[in-house]
């Protein structure tokens, strides 16, 4: 028998795990006829998207933080699958949910477009497809893959036109590698950092007593 | 009804409030974007509080044209063991202060001043919501059904069921927004291979229509 190499076997076993949990997201529960767009990215994709993400750096402390990732991702081998959708509703449910009477209304409604994400948007393509990244989450984890459903991938895929024809996306990051990528990513930020935002965004909590000021 | 059958019928019925519990569990460990607690997971598993909630949502068919598939789901709630509803208190009022423009309005504080629908029997839920905070049910949902996938139950999504639960007040105060999980542990899928009109053609009306209503007077004519 030949002798197969790990590093192959894990890179090999990540393609077929991106297109079980493509399959997965495609038939995921979903209240009606919607049609998701499906996309898988690696590693280059996520550097282009580390340098898109640090141009939003300083509206965005989301997009800041998985920005930094992104270029730890892209030399880790790591994939993501991206799932998106136009934002008109195809279910005809009159909900009033995105606020407007009927989904005729919403369907007629001006877009409003903006860098990321295009509204408004009907709640139930929403669901769809959060509900498929989902899915997709759950079979990655089945799997033993680290997984986890980031909106940012979505936003920033959609911002580098990596995943075309969608109004709003969202994407699954996956990972093979030993420690798990996606969670305490404390080294992205000193603790001199950390200490700084904590005050910053907290500031009651330092003066240990409400009102008391030193 | 036969001692072995009654028993089999109480512990299938057990078996689904079992269910239920785990399923529940399974939904609120799911992930949420902004990693806030918001969604609220309430159960019915009482005969009589998932027939209440069946009654309800066919009362609501008339109240909207569109709303012509909830007498279709009435028969489906009334056919399950367990009803599960997920309402996010959050949305309405509380918004993720993200800026996202899913909901169409390019900030959130535009979104906070924007004028909700009035409260009136044709509207379901009092949008507009925030998007990014209510897309966590789908989150808890899906939660759901992997599980139930899992344990081989029954299962379904309705939003009808979210809707009633609004109008009967089931969920949490100021929360207006919610959607439907049923289960049923039961040998045939009632939620699957349903005829166009199931409102009409479902056991529940053939039995009535057939068995308490037509057979009776074939029977006293040729006796």
């Amino acid at each position: 028998m030949s002798i197969i190499s790990g590093e192959e076997l894990l890179a090999n076993g990540m393609d077929k795990a991106v297109e079980l949990m493509a399959i997965a997201a495609n038939t995921a529960m979903s209240f009606g006829p919607s049609k998701l767009k499906i996309v898988a990215i690696g590693p280059e994709e996520f550097q282009q998207m580390a340098d898109f993400c640090e141009g939003l750096a300083e509206v965005s402390p989301l997009f800041n933080r998985d920005g930094r990732s992104f270029v730890d991702l892209a030399k880790e081998d790591a994939r993501a699958l991206l799932i998106g959708a136009k934002r008109k509703s195809v279910y005809n449910f009159d909900c009033g949910a995105c606020g407007f009477r009927t989904c005729e209304e919403l369907n007629k409604a001006e877009v409003v477009e903006s860098v990321v994400i295009n509204g408004p948007c009907c709640h139930f393509v929403v669901y769809d497809v959060h509900m498929a990244a989902n899915a997709a989450a759950s079979v990655a984890w089945y799997m033993g893959l680290h997984c986890r459903v980031f909106i940012t991938i979505g936003g920033a895929a959609s911002g580098c036109e990596l995943i075309e024809d969608c109004d709003f996306a969202v994407g699954v990051g996956v990972s093979y590698q030993s420690k798990d990528p996606y969670f305490d990513r404390h080294k992205y930020w000193t603790e001199e950092e950390w200490e700084e935002h904590f005050a910053r965004e907290f500031p009651s909590f330092t003066r240990r007593f409400m009102g008391a000021v030193e | 009804m036969e001692r072995k059958l009654r028993e089999y019928e109480e512990r299938r019925a057990e078996s689904a409030k079992l269910a239920a519990k785990l399923l529940l569990a399974s939904a609120t460990t799911t992930p949420r974007v902004g990693g806030v607690d918001e969604i609220s997971i309430h159960v019915l598993e009482t005969r009589d509080e998932i027939e209440d909630m069946a009654i309800s949502i066919d009362k609501m068919a008339d109240d909207n044209p569109a709303w012509d598939f909830f007498r279709s789901d009435a028969v489906q709630v009334k056919d399950s063991d367990v009803v599960m509803i997920l309402a996010d208190r959050r949305s309405g009022h509380d918004l993720m202060d993200s800026d996202c423009n899913l909901c169409g309005y390019m900030l959130c504080n535009m979104l906070r001043e924007a004028e909700k629908l009035p409260d009136e029997p044709s509207v379901a839920f009092r949008g507009p919501f925030c998007l990014l905070r209510s897309l966590n049910m789908a989150y808890a949902l899906n939660g759901a059904v992997t599980l139930a996938r899992q344990l081989g139950i029954d299962h379904t999504i309705k939003m009808s069921v979210g809707a009633a639960a609004i109008k009967m007040d089931l969920v949490p105060y100021k929360c207006d927004i919610a959607l439907g999980f049923l289960a049923s542990v039961t040998e045939k899928n009632p939620f699957k291979d349903l005829p166009k009109k199931w409102a009409e053609y479902n056991d529940e009306t053939l039995q009535n229509r057939l068995i308490h209503r037509l057979f009776p007077v074939f029977r006293s004519i040729y006796s």
